[in-house]
């Protein structure tokens, strides 16, 4: 129950009382005038005429001076309870007989200053009457009448008054709570009431509840109703807010990644429960900054810079880093995390996710071994046909020797300039499967050459002109072998894209450092007139098991080929058109200088 | 590199500088006689982008008393069996412009009789093969090296079944 230092009720009450009492006041008021004005024309004309009898009872005795026959004339005033004082007076103005109504005998009061022309005086004096009226007899002044009498008859009429006043004030306040009592009933009842169940309902959270509605249909019935509406939308968005949530929990939990959610402060509030069941954490341990303690301490240092960062600028978080499960192995994560903005753009809670790339990390480094095996037979077969032809041009020649004893010599030397070609070519092939650890010098333009000559009989078959634009030294520090397998593979598919008579373009110079790109390097551009890639092939042709030639190829060298660059820290570009009449493409590959290289 | 010792249309090749005619035969191109005679030596073209495969090929066939012509393209393959007639053409599979399955198939429309021999270096022909074979195209394939013995036998073989 709400408890109102002023309540309404309250107000209404004493809203009465002062229009009850204030209009009796001026009620009373006017009236207590009009009975004082009546009153006192009333008293006047009262004590005139006692004036008048008086006066003519007294001619004779003063014209006879008898005093006696007058005061047994004024006696008679006794029954008059008011006259205080009647006397009569000469004309000489000597008294000549008089009445007290508390002194006796009488005693003579002086008369006033009177002028006998006068007919008549009369006046108010210390809470009395005062008349003075001269006795005529024939025209001719005899005496003078001096009657005095007090206001105590007003005053009995005023306290009547006052009781009655008093009264029907009394009988109002009566009213005027009687009044309230309903008013509250009416009025501020059901407005309490109302207060009481809003108060319940935002401190229970219990949107089911309504406020009791009121048979009336004034204002609070409205009030009442448009309040309980508001309470169905607030139930039915509740409802809806309701779904949503345990829509969103459902989600979080089953998705693979572990989730959380952070405060802009970068304190976690919320994580899934894959994230407690992956680290074997409780809701306590995590809260805040407690997801430090899952964190490999070596990296923490890099991942705190980065969220950081993150945390300052606004700009999504994106990292690969361990966290320890709950069996104290740690797991490659990739983390990722986006603000979530208010209508004003400010951010107000950040949501991430932490997907598990172990097993990811571990297919595609199947992947690459299965690539790098299959690469390694195709470059197999290919340098076994590359040794069978002059092998099958030795055997023939070691025949024609033993069967032509005389041209033996001319033979014999044929066959050792194809026993010197077949030598060559392990020689050169021999750098695909010989790689060191350490990054080492590799002379890029030797490496090209090694490659071309693998390549040599199939560019041959096309008819195909190579121009290879390099010259002087163009050295970089990094993985021969690699670099040779990326140079194969795209020289490799360059001719699986050319057509009879085509032309490719090899072209390798020196990036200098301050060009602007910021990086020293060397940039190897490989160049072809053939087929071209479409704009909706070019993105794709980088994803594993993504193949134009679906016979032979595993859809996989592309994308070896951009990861053995990327490892060395290079970017490999693709430019082509595949614009009817003018296709061609290129790719472009830049190894920076200083021979970093990520391990694989 | 076209240089031969019977006619410049023969696209043989100059194996050790010197010409090699054939023995026996008139020149090729010239001679009406263009059906194969029982008893008669055998004519076989070699088909080899290697010039050196081809040469030494032709030098091992004609040191055993066959008439052999050597040539390194698919056209000039067809073009001297047009005019030649041979009774066996052996042939590399993987060559510039036509390869040597096209070659055989080429050969067999103008000459049923002619027998084809494939020889090979490299895997990826076997798709070649099978291809030729579902559309009734079936070649006897070596693969390389072939040992000249076993080419020797092989060729014999062929030359002495009746067509």
């Amino acid at each position: 129950m709400i408890r109102l230092k002023d309540s309404l009720s309250r107000k209404l009450t004493a809203m009465n009382m002062l229009v009850s009492a204030g209009a009796l006041l001026l009620a009373s008021v006017v009236f207590f005038g009009y009975e004082l004005t009546t009153y006192r024309t009333n008293l006047i004309a009262n004590r005139m005429t006692e004036a008048e009898i008086i006066g003519a009872n007294s001619v004779s005795p003063l014209i006879f001076n008898d005093p006696k026959a007058v005061e047994g004339t004024l006696a008679a005033l006794r029954a008059s309870r008011h006259i205080t004082y009647a006397a009569i007076y000469t004309v000489a103005g000597h008294f000549f007989a008089g009445y007290s109504r508390d002194q006796k005998p009488s005693r003579a009061l002086p008369l006033p200053a009177f002028e006998l022309g006068e007919e008549s005086r009369n006046w108010f004096e210390h809470g009395e009457f005062a008349l003075l009226q001269t006795i005529q007899f024939q025209g001719k002044p005899v005496g003078v009448v001096y009657i005095r009498s007090d206001l105590g008859a007003i005053y009995d009429r005023l306290k009547g008054y006052g009781i009655i006043l008093l009264a029907i004030m009394g009988m109002s306040l009566i009213a005027a709570l009687a009044l309230s009592r309903l008013a509250q009933r009416a009025i501020s009842a059901p407005i309490v009431n109302l207060a009481n169940t809003a108060r319940h309902i935002s401190r229970d959270k219990d949107y089911s509840v309504r406020a009791a509605i009121t048979r009336d249909h004034d204002e609070v019935a409205l009030l009442i109703r448009a309040f309980n509406e508001m309470l169905l939308e607030i139930e039915k968005r509740d409802g809806a807010l309701q779904d949503r949530e345990r829509q969103f929990r459902t989600l979080a939990d089953s998705i693979p990644q572990l989730a959380w959610m952070a405060e802009p402060s970068g304190e976690l509030f919320w994580y899934n429960h894959r994230w407690y069941e992956f680290t074997g954490t409780s809701p306590e341990e995590m809260a805040g900054w407690g997801w430090r303690a899952v964190h490999d301490p070596e990296m923490l240092g890099a991942v705190l810079i980065k969220w950081r960062e993150s945390l300052a600028t606004g700009k999504p978080f994106d990292m690969i880093f361990p966290l320890r499960g709950k069996d104290g192995t740690y797991r490659q994560f990739l983390t990722l995390a986006l603000p979530v903005r208010n209508a004003q753009g400010e951010v107000v809670r950040w949501f991430g996710t932490n997907t598990d790339m172990t097993d990811q990390q571990r297919s595609e480094e199947a992947l690459r071994r299965t690539e790098k095996l299959a690469a390694t037979g195709r470059l197999a077969a290919s340098i076994a046909h590359e040794i069978n032809n002059p092998l099958e041009a030795v055997t023939n020649l070691v025949y024609l020797a033993r069967k032509q004893p005389a041209n033996a010599q001319k033979y014999l030397e044929l066959a050792d300039q194809e026993l010197d070609r077949i030598a060559q070519i392990t020689k050169n092939t021999l750098g695909f499967y010989r790689d060191t650890d350490a990054p080492h010098e590799v002379d890029i333009s030797r490496v090209l050459e090694e490659v071309l000559t693998l390549y040599a009989r199939k560019i041959r078959f096309k008819k195909i002109t190579v121009r290879s634009e390099y010259g002087g030294e163009i050295k970089t520090l990094g993985y021969s072998g690699e670099i040779r397998q990326v140079f194969a593979n795209l020289i490799s598919n360059a001719i699986e894209a050319l057509a009879e008579n085509g032309k490719l373009r090899i072209r390798a110079s020196k990036i200098a450092g301050n060009n602007g790109s910021g990086h020293a390097g060397v940039r190897i551009t490989f160049m072809d007139n053939g087929t071209g890639i479409p704009l909706a092939d070019q993105k794709k042709i980088f994803e594993p098991f993504y193949t134009t030639k679906k016979d032979t190829g595993t859809g996989l060298g592309l994308w070896l080929t951009l990861q053995l660059v990327e490892k060395h820290h290079g970017q490999l570009r693709l430019r082509s058109s595949a614009e009817p009449g003018r296709t061609w493409t290129a790719f472009s590959v830049f190894l920076p200088q200083h021979g970093e290289t990520t391990k694989i | 590199m076209v240089a031969s010792c019977q006619s410049s249309s023969i696209p043989a090749f100059p194996l050790f500088g010197e010409p090699t005619p054939v023995p026996g035969q008139p020149n090729p191109v010239f001679s009406k006689e263009n059906q194969v005679e029982e008893g008669k030596k055998a004519r076989i073209i070699v088909v080899d982008d290697e010039a050196l495969i081809a040469e030494t090929v032709v030098e091992i066939l004609k040191d055993e008393g066959f008439e052999a012509a050597g040539v390194s393209t698919g056209t000039s393959a067809i073009e001297l069996a047009r005019d030649w007639r041979p009774d066996i053409v052996l042939s590399d599979v993987i060559l510039p412009g036509l390869n040597g399955i096209e070659i055989g198939i080429r050969i067999r429309e103008m000459f049923p009789s002619c027998r084809i021999i494939l020889f090979s270096g490299q895997a990826a022909t076997l798709d070649l093969l099978e291809k030729a074979r579902e559309q009734g195209h079936t070649f006897d394939i070596l693969a390389k090296p072939v040992k000249p013995e076993q080419l020797v036998r092989l060729i014999r073989a062929q030359s002495n079944r009746p067509s």
